[in-house]
C-alpha cells in the first residue's frame, strides 16, 4: 500500500484529503494516470512528489510499500 | 537607541546583525493579505529601505485580512495608506511607494533597486515575471501563497538555487485567487509572518533557507510539511509571449481604445462605458469580425488571466494594438463610479 495526499484544489476535486492505494507492481506513471483520470485532474496543474521530494521524471520511479506520495498543486491567493 | 534592544541581544543578532538589517534595501511587491503581515515586522525590525509595489486601492472586503487598513480608508491607494501607517510605528526608515502594479514593463526598474523581493501578490502572472526578473536581476525572492486554509512558502533563486519555474515551469494553470476561492485573515497572517521571518534570516544570513524546499502549511490541522525540489536540467523557460503593454484603469480616459471585456456575461461588477464591448474568451474566436484589428484594444476581465489568453489569440490573428489593464473589471467600476470626478 502507499500513501496518497491531496493538496490545495487537488484535494477540492478529489473530495479528500488523502487515501491509501493498492500499487502493486504497477509502474509509477500509471498509478498517476489511474488517479488522475479517477477524479478528472486533467484540467488542474499539479506537481508530484514521492516521499517529500519533488519528481522530475517520473519513468524512472517505481514506488515501494509504505512510500508517500503527494499531490501539490500551485497556489495563488495573497 | 534602545528601539532594537530586545533583538540586538539575541546573539544571532547582535550590533552587527542590527547594521545588516539597516543596510538591507526589500521590496514587498502587494500590500495585501500577506504584504499587511509581512511589512510591519520588517518596518519594526528596522530594516532600512523597503520598497511597496501595489496599484489597488482599499475595499471594504479586504479588512478583513488586510489589517492595517482603516474603515475609513476605504478606497485610499493600498501602497500609499500602509506606508502612511508604518512610517508611525518607525520612522528612522525609508519607505519607497510604487503606486502601480509590477508589470513586465516596470519590473526591472523597480526590482532592480532592492537586494532581496518579496511575492506577496495574489497573481499568478505577476509571479512569473518577479520570478525571471529576479533570474536575470540575480536577486533572491520570496514566495508566499494561499489555497483557502493551506500556505506554500518558498525561498527562489537563492545563491543560484532553483527558482518558481523548476517547481511550476507553465503558466497557463487555472488557480483562483483570494475572491474566488475565499481565505481567511489569519491564514495569510501566518503565512506572511514565515515570509518576513525567511527575509530576516536572510538578511542576517543565520539559521536554514527555505530554497529547494517548498514548505506547506495547513491552519485546520497545525500541520507544515517541506517538499524538496532541485533545478530542473532542461533549459529554463522565459516569458516567450508577446510582450502586452500595460495601462490601468486611471489611464483608460485618456487613451483612445475600445474596451474589450472577455468575461463571461452576467459576471459582476457590470461595465458600461463608451467604446466598449464584451466579448468572452469562450466565443472571441468565433466573434472576431465584431473587431477591427487595426484598432487598438484594451482588453481586461476580472483578474487578468483571461484577459492574457485573449490577447494571445487575438495576437495570433493578427491584431497588432493589444494592451493589456493592469487591474480588472473592478477597477474599472471604480472609474466608473468617479467618472465625473476624472472627466
Amino acid at each position: 500500500m502507499i500513501q496518497v495526499k491531496y493538496f490545495g484544489m487537488i484535494a477540492e476535486a478529489t473530495s479528500k484529503e488523502g487515501e491509501e492505494i493498492n500499487a502493486g507492481e504497477k509502474p509509477f506513471s500509471e498509478i498517476l494516470s489511474e488517479i488522475s483520470s479517477k477524479y478528472n485532474l486533467g484540467d488542474l496543474s499539479y506537481q508530484v512528489a514521492v516521499n517529500k521530494k519533488l519528481v522530475s521524471d517520473f519513468s524512472k520511479l517505481q514506488l515501494e510499500e509504505g512510500d508517500e506520495v503527494a499531490f501539490l498543486p500551485p497556489f495563488s491567493g495573497g | 537607541m534602545d528601539r532594537y534592544l530586545r533583538q540586538i541581544t539575541l546573539p544571532q543578532v547582535g550590533n552587527i546583525g542590527q547594521e545588516k538589517l539597516l543596510k538591507s534595501k526589500v521590496l514587498v511587491i502587494g500590500a495585501g493579505g500577506l504584504g499587511c503581515a509581512v511589512l510591519p515586522y520588517l518596518v519594526a525590525a528596522g530594516i532600512g529601505e523597503i520598497g511597496i509595489v501595489d496599484g489597488d486601492r482599499i475595499e471594504e472586503s479586504n479588512l478583513h485580512r488586510q489589517v492595517l487598513y482603516a474603515s475609513d480608508k476605504v478606497g485610499n491607494s493600498k501602497a500609499k495608506e500602509s506606508a502612511s501607517i508604518l512610517l508611525q510605528n518607525n520612522p528612522h526608515i525609508q519607505i519607497r511607494v510604487f503606486e502601480e502594479y509590477l508589470t513586465q514593463k516596470n519590473a526591472v526598474e523597480i526590482i532592480s533597486g532592492y537586494d532581496l523581493i518579496i511575492d506577496a501578490t495574489d497573481n499568478f502572472f505577476v509571479r512569473y515575471t518577479i520570478n525571471d526578473t529576479c533570474v536575470a536581476l540575480d536577486k533572491p525572492f520570496i514566495y508566499g501563497s494561499i489555497y483557502q486554509f493551506q500556505g506554500q512558502v518558498s525561498v527562489f533563486n537563492y545563491k543560484g538555487g532553483p527558482t518558481y519555474r523548476d517547481i511550476f515551469p507553465e503558466k497557463d494553470q487555472k488557480v483562483p485567487n483570494c475572491e474566488e476561492a475565499g481565505v481567511m485573515g489569519t491564514t495569510v497572517g501566518l503565512i506572511g509572518m514565515i515570509q518576513a521571518n525567511e527575509a530576516i534570516k536572510i538578511i542576517l544570513e543565520i539559521g536554514e533557507v527555505l530554497s529547494g524546499k517548498l514548505l506547506l502549511y495547513d491552519s485546520l490541522r497545525n500541520e507544515q510539511q517541506v517538499f524538496e525540489f532541485s533545478k530542473v536540467e532542461a533549459p529554463q523557460k522565459t516569458e516567450i509571449e508577446p510582450d502586452f503593454e500595460f495601462f490601468s484603469a486611471e489611464e483608460v480616459p485618456e487613451k483612445q481604445m475600445m474596451l474589450l471585456d472577455v468575461r463571461e456575461i452576467g459576471e459582476e461588477p457590470e461595465i458600461k462605458l463608451d467604446n466598449f464591448i464584451q466579448i468572452p474568451l469562450s466565443r472571441l474566436e468565433k466573434d472576431l469580425k465584431k473587431l477591427d484589428p487595426k484598432q487598438s484594444i484594451l482588453v481586461f476581465c476580472q483578474s487578468g488571466m483571461r484577459a492574457r489568453k485573449a490577447a494571445k489569440l487575438l495576437f495570433e490573428k493578427g491584431f497588432q494594438n493589444l494592451s493589456l489593464m493592469s487591474g480588472g473589471a473592478k477597477d474599472l467600476e471604480y472609474l466608473q463610479n468617479h467618472e465625473e470626478d476624472l472627466s
